[in-house]
């Protein structure tokens, strides 16, 4: 029906189409194209205007700033170890719910809760138990004779922690994505190899490992660009420190923008970042075309 | 037998996982109705269930403002964005328009990281003084919940519906009463569960907030992260707060649990 669509067909489509079209290039491109000149510029939060061209210098800056580059380092390491330690833990957990039917509506409605509370308020919470002296985990730990620890204060105990939050609150995501996947693979393979005596890990690999294959990656690569993303987390919970241990790119360039209140560098900064956001993007949408 | 000890193993580590997740909140929540020295005491003691929390977030602390501004906003971008996402997911389920290059393009702003847009958007809304306001909280909200809608809605419209509007269409019906008379009825389960989710996600939304907001527009996730600077760690007064933030996230859960998936995939897995 819809090769040939005929002509008021194709406006009707049109005329849905466009307003959304509009607000999107208006709220996005438009800003982003904003920001490409702007940080062709002397932009600053006190000197809010485009009078004073400096070419590629704030690319320059950019690149020679090691303040941003620790960033990136840092951002690279969160993201592959939440997305790694987030995979292996929800599929583990994925393939136990999926083993199972009693009482799975109720661990499922119980892992759809961290889902829906924001990032501060996660944040807030686990500060609130990590506190070295308030807080509930060190008194915990004491029951059973550790040492108080000081989950924030130490610049690699800090990174660990927020890695430790980011997963008590996205590992529901790969569960559930995951498990959609196991739930939705037919079961008469299974049965097929179960008669030719094949045991639950040969099961995993020729069975499960194929079928999931999309599933796995495109779960993973949402998760990936989301988890580039990560800002209110460390907002809440570091600051990005101590030190710049925890100084994830999103809050670099916040930081920049509002505390150093380069806007033009700020904007730079967030070109690179939407250059690398770009590169990581399109294996994600080559894989959807196909999926289709 | 063997198989009987997996099952049990596999739930002790579902039940050992669920209370991961669930004794924080539950332990927030307990703490909400302590008073506030019992908040604090390690280790923790017995506390009559008191609400002088509650109270004190909403006399003290602006928290009555911060919960209108949250409900504004989220409510202004849902009813903005779900009728125009609507639309245009049933023109890409019906007619392609545009073909997957379009398509692609409005996921490809779900990709994006906030803080690119929201640096150039503050220094366009300085400019035409719509900080702190509600239209510009609005505005910048439809730019995370629209494209969101959109690709959530596409899979609803079904072929069933199409062929339900054809006859609607061959019994008189025009283009627009087709789509709104029976198409968008037919879809009906799937618009509330999207427009939750998009009240929802702009009700947690926290970076635009809070560099687009004042005092006057402030919402709930950047009342909490005030108080939480404000005296040091107020425990009792902040899982109160805490605790109101999460609400209507959690009465929600229910209506639109069975559509998460869609939603969270990007329509990618159904």
């Amino acid at each position: 029906m819809s090769n040939n669509l005929d002509l008021s067909d194709r406006r009707f489509g049109y005329i849905l189409t466009a307003p959304t079209v509009l607000i999107i290039t208006l709220v996005i491109l438009f800003p982003i194209c904003f920001s490409l000149i702007s940080s062709f510029f002397d932009y600053t939060l006190i000197n809010k205007s485009f009078n004073d061209f400096i070419g590629i210098d704030n690319y320059i800056n950019s690149f020679k700033d090691e303040q941003l580059f620790n960033s990136i380092f840092v951002t690279i390491y969160f993201v592959i170890l939440v997305v790694l330690l987030e995979f292996i833990l929800g599929f583990f957990i994925a393939l136990l719910l999926n083993s199972i039917t009693r009482f799975k509506s109720i661990y499922y409605f119980i892992l759809l809760l961290p889902l829906l509370i924001n990032p501060i308020v996660v944040g807030l919470i686990w500060r609130m138990f990590l506190h070295p002296q308030l807080g509930i985990f060190n008194y915990l730990l004491s029951l059973i004779n550790i040492e108080p620890v000081n989950w924030l204060g130490d610049p690699q105990m800090a990174f660990i922690t927020i890695i430790f939050v980011d997963i008590w609150h996205q590992v529901s995501f790969m569960i559930i994505l995951l498990l959609a996947g196991l739930s939705a693979i037919p079961k008469e393979p299974y049965e097929a190899a179960k008669s030719d005596g094949a045991n639950i890990y040969e099961c995993f690999i020729h069975i499960t490992l194929p079928y999931m294959r999309p599933v796995i990656v495109v779960t993973i690569l949402i998760r990936l660009i989301f988890a580039i993303k990560t800002y209110d987390l460390v907002y809440i919970m570091t600051k990005g420190g101590p030190g710049d241990s925890t100084d994830l790119i999103s809050y670099y360039i916040y930081r920049s923008a509002f505390i150093s209140l380069n806007l033009g560098e700020a904007a730079a900064m967030s070109l690179i970042l939407l250059v690398i956001i770009i590169i990581i993007t399109i294996p994600l949408f080559k894989y959807m075309n196909r999926l289709d | 037998m063997k198989k009987s000890i997996l099952k049990i193993l596999s739930h002790l580590i579902l039940i050992i996982f669920s209370l991961i997740i669930i004794l924080p909140l539950l332990w927030i929540l307990r703490n909400s109705f302590t008073n506030k020295l019992n908040a604090y005491k390690i280790p923790p003691e017995f506390s009559p269930i008191i609400f002088d929390n509650y109270i004190e977030i909403f006399s003290k602390y602006p928290f009555d403002s911060y919960f209108i501004n949250s409900f504004v906003v989220a409510f202004g971008t849902t009813i903005i964005s779900l009728p125009l996402a609507a639309f245009i997911a049933y023109a890409f389920a019906k007619f392609n328009t545009g073909g997957k290059q379009l398509r692609l393009f409005l996921l490809s702003t779900q990709m994006i990281p906030p803080i690119i847009i929201v640096l150039p958007i503050f220094s366009i809304y300085l400019s035409l003084n719509l900080l702190n306001t509600y239209l510009g909280l609005i505005i910048a909200h439809i730019t995370i919940i629209l494209p969101f809608l959109s690709w959530m809605l596409i899979s609803f419209y079904s072929r069933d519906i199409f062929m339900i509007e054809a006859a609607a269409r061959s019994d008189g019906a025009t283009r627009f009463q087709a789509l709104y008379l029976i198409c968008l009825p037919l879809i009906a389960p799937g618009l509330i569960a999207a427009g939750l989710l998009g009240f929802i996600l702009s009700w947690n939304e926290f970076i635009f907030v809070l560099i687009l907001s004042g005092k006057a527009t402030s919402t709930l996730p950047i009342g909490l992260s005030t108080l939480s600077t404000h005296r040091g760690v107020e425990i009792a007064l902040l899982a109160a707060a805490t605790t109101l933030t999460v609400l209507p996230a959690l009465i929600l859960l229910p209506f639109i649990k069975k559509y998460l998936i869609k939603g969270l995939s990007l329509g990618a897995l159904k």
